[in-house]
C-alpha cells in the first residue's frame, strides 16, 4: 500500500497540473487581437509566435490562451507579458489585448580575456541583438585579438564573425542561421622543454588564415528539440615551417604534425545535427536533460582539400537529490576522421575545464594543465578521438530574488581523455565554483575557468 | 594543492546553508478539522491565502484560473506518506453571462458548476469542505498523524517553463568556438525574465491527529 502511495506521490509530481481545459468554459469567437507597447518589435513577431488567431472559436479554458502569455514570451524580446479578454462587438466574440514590456535584446554572450605564456593578453567580446530593427531577426558578431610575445615566427593574433539568425521564420518550425568569419592565426607549437615548460624558446609559432562561411537551417521538431543542417565553405592559407620537429627529454626529434597543407587550401562540408533540451531552467539546472549531436563531413568531392568527419556529441543530465541539491552527469565527446585540418580537430581545451578554451578559433595559451594521473597526457594540444565524464554536485545556494533570481554553488570532478598519440590518454578533470541567474544574466565563475586566464 | 582545499572548504560550507534553506521552506501549522464519512477520512480547511489582491482581480479577467493541491497523511515521525490526494480546481469568467464557471477536479470524480459572485467562486476554488484525505481503514485507532497539504496557483508545466527560456541555449549561427558551442558551458549577459514555476505556492501542515478508538457497543 505505501509503495502505491509512493508511487502516485511521484507520478503526481511529475505531472505537473493537468493543462486540458479545452472543452471548458463558453465558447468564444477571436474578433481581434490588439498589442500594446511594443514600440521596436513588429506586430507580426508577437502575432506569428501566438498558438491563438483572428477568427479561433475557442473555450475559455482552452490551455492555448494560458500559454499564449508564455509563448510571446520565449521569443526572449519582451521582460513582462500580460493579456486581457474583452467583449467583442456581439455576443461571443471576444478581443484579446496583449501588453508587452520590452526589454533590451542585445546579449552578450562571451567575453574573452587573459594572460599566458605564448599570448601576453588577449581580449575578446561576442555580443548579439537578437530583434534587430523589431524584425525578429538576430544580428551579431565577434572579435577577439590576442598579442604576440617573442616566440620564433609569432605575431598578433586575430578572429571576427558576423552572423545573422532567425530562429522561427514567420512563426514557423524552420528557421536559418549565417555566419561569416576571419581568422588570421599565429598558434604556437613546442620544439623543446617539458609539457608543463613556459620558455619561449620551447615553442614556435606558425600562421595562417581562414575566411569562410556557414549557413545553416533549423527545423523545429517540437517547442525543445530541433534539427541542423549545415554547410560550410573556407579558404585557408597557411605558412607552415618545412621540417617542424619537436626535441624530446632525451635529444632525439620527433616531427611535429601542423595538420594543414601549405599554400591555399579550401574546408568545404556538409553536416547534420539535433538538439533536445528538456531543462526547465537552464541557467540553473536541477532536473532534465541536454543532448546535443553534429556529424560534419568534408570532401574533396564537395570541392574541399580535406576529406574528413567529425562526429561530436554531448549529453548532460540532472537529477534533484534532497530539496536544494542536483546531481549531474556529464557527458562529452567526438571523433575525428581522415584528414582534417588543425582547426577541426579536437583540442585539449574543448572537454578539458581546465585548459584555456579556443577563444573564436584561436588558440591562445599551450595546454601546461598538470598529469593528475601521470599517464603522460600532459602537454597534449590536439587528438582525433576525445571526451569527458564528469559527475557534478550542486547545491542552491538561493532562490526567488527578485534581480537575483538563483545562484548554485557546483564541484564537479571526473575522466577526460584526447588520443594525442602518447601514454594513456586519460586524466582527471575537477571544477568547482558557483552560478548565478540575474535579471542581467548568467554568470559562472569556477575554478577551472579561472586557471584559464592565468600562466601556470 | 590549494584549490583542492578551496574544493573541500565549498563542500563542506554548501550543506550548512541547504539546512537552513530547508528550514526556510518548512510548512506552516494550521489547524484543520478531521472527521470520518462513511469510509474516508476528511478534513475541512481554507487555503483562500493563495489568492493576493491582484489573483483576485484576475478573475474577472476571462482567463482560468487554476488551484492545484496535493496532500499527503503522514504518521508523525514518518517520512512515508500513507495516502495521497490531488484535486484540481479551474474557474473561468464568462464575460457575457457574467457567471464563473468552475471545475472541480478529485478523487470522486469531475463536478462543474457556475456562481454569480466572484466571492463564491474563490470560495469554491480554495476551501477544503469534508474532503477525502485517506481510506478511514488505512489509519489505526490511537496513532497520531498531520496532513500536509501543497497548494499551486496556475502551476506552468516543466515543457513550458523550458519553452520560456530555450532561447538561451539555442546556437545563433557561428562555429569557429566550439569550445564554447559544444563542450563548454555558457555565460550569458542580457536581460533575463524568467518565469516562476507557478503564480503563488502555499505550503501548510495540520496539528497532529488521531482516530479515537469507538466506544465498545453497550450490551
Amino acid at each position: 500500500m505505501r509503495w502505491l502511495v509512493v508511487v502516485l506521490v511521484l507520478f503526481a509530481g511529475v505531472a505537473h497540473a493537468d493543462e486540458g481545459g479545452a472543452d471548458f468554459g463558453p465558447v468564444l469567437t477571436i474578433e481581434r487581437i490588439d498589442l500594446h507597447g511594443n514600440h521596436d518589435t513588429a506586430d507580426r513577431v508577437i502575432l506569428a509566435a501566438l498558438p491563438i488567431q483572428v477568427g479561433d472559436v475557442i473555450r475559455a479554458g482552452d490551455p492555448r490562451l494560458t500559454t499564449a502569455r508564455f509563448k510571446v514570451l520565449g521569443l526572449g524580446f519582451f521582460r513582462d507579458v500580460a493579456l486581457e479578454l474583452r467583449r467583442g462587438s456581439e455576443r461571443g466574440k471576444i478581443i484579446i489585448d496583449i501588453a508587452v514590456e520590452e526589454r533590451g535584446t542585445v546579449v552578450l554572450n562571451r567575453l574573452w580575456f587573459g594572460t599566458s605564456a605564448t599570448s601576453p593578453w588577449w581580449f575578446g567580446a561576442d555580443v548579439d541583438q537578437r530583434n534587430f530593427l523589431g524584425l525578429g531577426i538576430g544580428v551579431g558578431g565577434g572579435a577577439v585579438y590576442a598579442g604576440a610575445t617573442d616566440i620564433v615566427g609569432a605575431r598578433d593574433q586575430w578572429a571576427a564573425e558576423l552572423r545573422v539568425f532567425d530562429s522561427s521564420i514567420r512563426g514557423s518550425r524552420w528557421g536559418v542561421m549565417a555566419s561569416f568569419t576571419m581568422v588570421q592565426a599565429s598558434e604556437p607549437y613546442r620544439v623543446a622543454g617539458p609539457y608543463d615548460g613556459t620558455a619561449h624558446a620551447d615553442f614556435n609559432a606558425m600562421s595562417y588564415r581562414r575566411i569562410g562561411d556557414r549557413v545553416a537551417a533549423t527545423y523545429a521538431l517540437s517547442p525543445l528539440s530541433r534539427i541542423i543542417i549545415g554547410a560550410r565553405g573556407e579558404l585557408v592559407h597557411a605558412e607552415l615551417p618545412a621540417a617542424p620537429m619537436r626535441m624530446l627529454g632525451d635529444g632525439t626529434f620527433v616531427p611535429v604534425p601542423l595538420d594543414l597543407k601549405p599554400g591555399d587550401s579550401r574546408v568545404v562540408s556538409a553536416s547534420v545535427g539535433y538538439d533536445k533540451d528538456t531543462r526547465p531552467d537552464p541557467a540553473l539546472p536541477r532536473e532534465g536533460w541536454h543532448f546535443a549531436s553534429s556529424v560534419e563531413l568534408g570532401s574533396s568531392v564537395l570541392g574541399g582539400s580535406y576529406d574528413f568527419a567529425t562526429i561530436l556529441a554531448r549529453y548532460d543530465r540532472w537529477w534533484p537529490v534532497a530539496r536544494t541539491q542536483a546531481i549531474a552527469v556529464r557527458l562529452s565527446g567526438g571523433v575525428v576522421l581522415g584528414d582534417a585540418p588543425r582547426f577541426d580537430r579536437i583540442y585539449a581545451g574543448d572537454i578539458d575545464r581546465m585548459v584555456t578554451p579556443r577563444a573564436l578559433g584561436l588558440v591562445v595559451a599551450p595546454n601546461t594543465s598538470k598529469e593528475l594521473l601521470g599517464t603522460g597526457l600532459g602537454g597534449v594540444q590536439y587528438g582525433d578521438a576525445g571526451g569527458s565524464a564528469v559527475v557534478e554536485w550542486s547545491n542552491q545556494l538561493w532562490r526567488g530574488g527578485k534581480h537575483i533570481y538563483g545562484g548554485d554553488i557546483f564541484v564537479g570532478g571526473g575522466l577526460w581523455a584526447l588520443d594525442g598519440g602518447t601514454g594513456v590518454p586519460i586524466d582527471l578533470v575537477l571544477d568547482a565554483g558557483l552560478r548565478v541567474d540575474t535579471d542581467i544574466g548568467i554568470f559562472e565563475l569556477s575554478i577551472a575557468n579561472a586557471l584559464g586566464r592565468v600562466p601556470r | 594543492m590549494r584549490w583542492i582545499l578551496a574544493l573541500a572548504l565549498i563542500a563542506v560550507a554548501s550543506p550548512a546553508r541547504a539546512d537552513d534553506e530547508d528550514e526556510d521552506d518548512a510548512p506552516e501549522v494550521e489547524r484543520m478539522r478531521f472527521a470520518e464519512r462513511g469510509d474516508n477520512l476528511v478534513v475541512t480547511a481554507n487555503l483562500t491565502r493563495i489568492f493576493d489582491a491582484a489573483a483576485y482581480e484576475n478573475l474577472d479577467k476571462g482567463f482560468a484560473s487554476t488551484v492545484v493541491i496535493r496532500m499527503w497523511v503522514y504518521k508523525v515521525g514518518s517520512g512515508e506518506p500513507v495516502s495521497f490526494q490531488l484535486l484540481q480546481r479551474r474557474c473561468v469568467f464568462d464575460l457575457w453571462d457574467e457567471v464563473y464557471e468552475l471545475r472541480l477536479d478529485g478523487p470522486g470524480g469531475r463536478v462543474t458548476r457556475k456562481v454569480k459572485f466572484r466571492a463564491d467562486a474563490l470560495k469554491m476554488l480554495t476551501s477544503l469542505d469534508e474532503d477525502p484525505i485517506a481510506r478511514a481503514a488505512d489509519i489505526p485507532y490511537e496513532q497520531h498523524y498531520v496532513l500536509a497539504i501543497e497548494a499551486e496557483l496556475n502551476p506552468v508545466s516543466e515543457q513550458t517553463r523550458a519553452e520560456v527560456r530555450r532561447w538561451l541555449t539555442q546556437g545563433t549561427g557561428g562555429g569557429l568556438d566550439r569550445g564554447g558551442s559544444f563542450f563548454g558551458s555558457f555565460v550569458s549577459v542580457f536581460v533575463n525574465p524568467k518565469v516562476a514555476a507557478a503564480d503563488r505556492v502555499i505550503r501548510i501542515q495540520s496539528q497532529p491527529f488521531y482516530r479515537p478508538k469507538p466506544a465498545p457497543a453497550k450490551p
